[in-house]
């Protein structure tokens, strides 16, 4: 049986089109697929019943600082700040090489930070615009 | 992008003392693993490097990763016993200020702890105290 640790993993990224590209510097991600439930309880029945509703993801990048001025990482961090957004940029979210979870999705938000005594980090939020593809 | 060579980190942190201490007045300054015989109540300076903690940065195997590299810095310093400790204090500051906050061909060191005054100077029949301080830098692979 095979068992995996969180180096193995990876992110890409890509905001105009092409092929994805590796997001350097990358500390960690997370992701949360949910599915809505739907009641569909009959009226005067004893236990509650549900059917499986609208499904999206949302999630978080770290990225470590690294000064990068152009390539996907740029653009990555920076993305939030675009005028217009129309939920086209495509991601990549690897647990291992070749078992990855894709979709195109927002970046809705990123902090930026310094604290004094450690290394500067940029947390990137996303959202999904449509199909999840969970290659895992 | 190659793992980090120790001997250079080392080379920048020792390099810095001794181009310092050579200085006028010319203090002697002894390194790890070398033999050295102080003359009594003369001043001299010890400088032990010692690289410690090794963590993961960035996610990703043996290419395009990070680690950081984390070590400590043990800069004794003896003077003349039974004469204060002003002179101490002296080269304790010029080491110090050599490495308090400073990044030095991607070397990060942090303040530095000390001149501290250790009750049971080694060797004996010296005022000694200690500058202590850790040190990080990063490794790209």
């Amino acid at each position: 049986m095979a068992f995996y640790r969180g180096q193995q993993g990876s992110v890409k990224f890509e905001d105009t089109g092409g092929a994805t590209a590796l997001i350097t510097s990358t500390r960690s991600w997370s992701m949360t697929v949910e599915k809505e439930s739907l009641d569909t309880t009959a009226l005067g029945a004893t236990y509650r019943a549900n059917v499986g509703g609208l499904i999206s993801g949302s999630g978080t990048v770290e990225v470590l600082y690294t000064a990068s001025s152009s390539d996907e990482t740029n653009s990555f961090i920076e993305m939030v700040n675009t005028a217009t957004d129309e939920g086209a940029a495509a991601f990549e979210l690897l647990l291992t090489t070749g078992k990855s979870i894709t979709f195109d999705g927002v970046i809705t938000s990123a902090e930026y930070s310094a604290t004094v005594g450690e290394i500067e980090v940029i947390t990137v939020s996303f959202v999904t615009n449509g199909a999840i593809t969970l290659g895992i | 992008m190659a793992a980090v060579n120790l001997n250079t980190v080392r080379s920048v942190i020792e390099g810095r003392l001794a181009t310092e201490l050579a200085i006028a007045p010319v203090i002697p300054v002894v390194f790890h693993n070398q033999p050295f015989t102080p003359t009594p109540r003369s001043l001299w300076v010890q400088c032990l490097v010692s690289f410690g903690g090794n963590n993961y940065l960035t996610l990703g195997g043996t290419t395009g990763s990070s680690n950081s590299v984390i070590g400590v810095i043990v800069i004794n310093i003896f003077t003349a016993k039974g004469v204060g400790p002003g002179a101490n204090y002296t080269i304790g500051k010029r080491i110090r200020d050599l490495y308090n906050r400073q990044i030095i061909s991607g070397v990060h060191f942090d303040p530095p702890t000390g001149p501290e005054v250790l009750g049971s100077p080694s060797p004996e029949g010296y005022f000694q105290t200690q500058v202590r301080m850790t040190f990080e830098t990063f490794e790209d692979l």
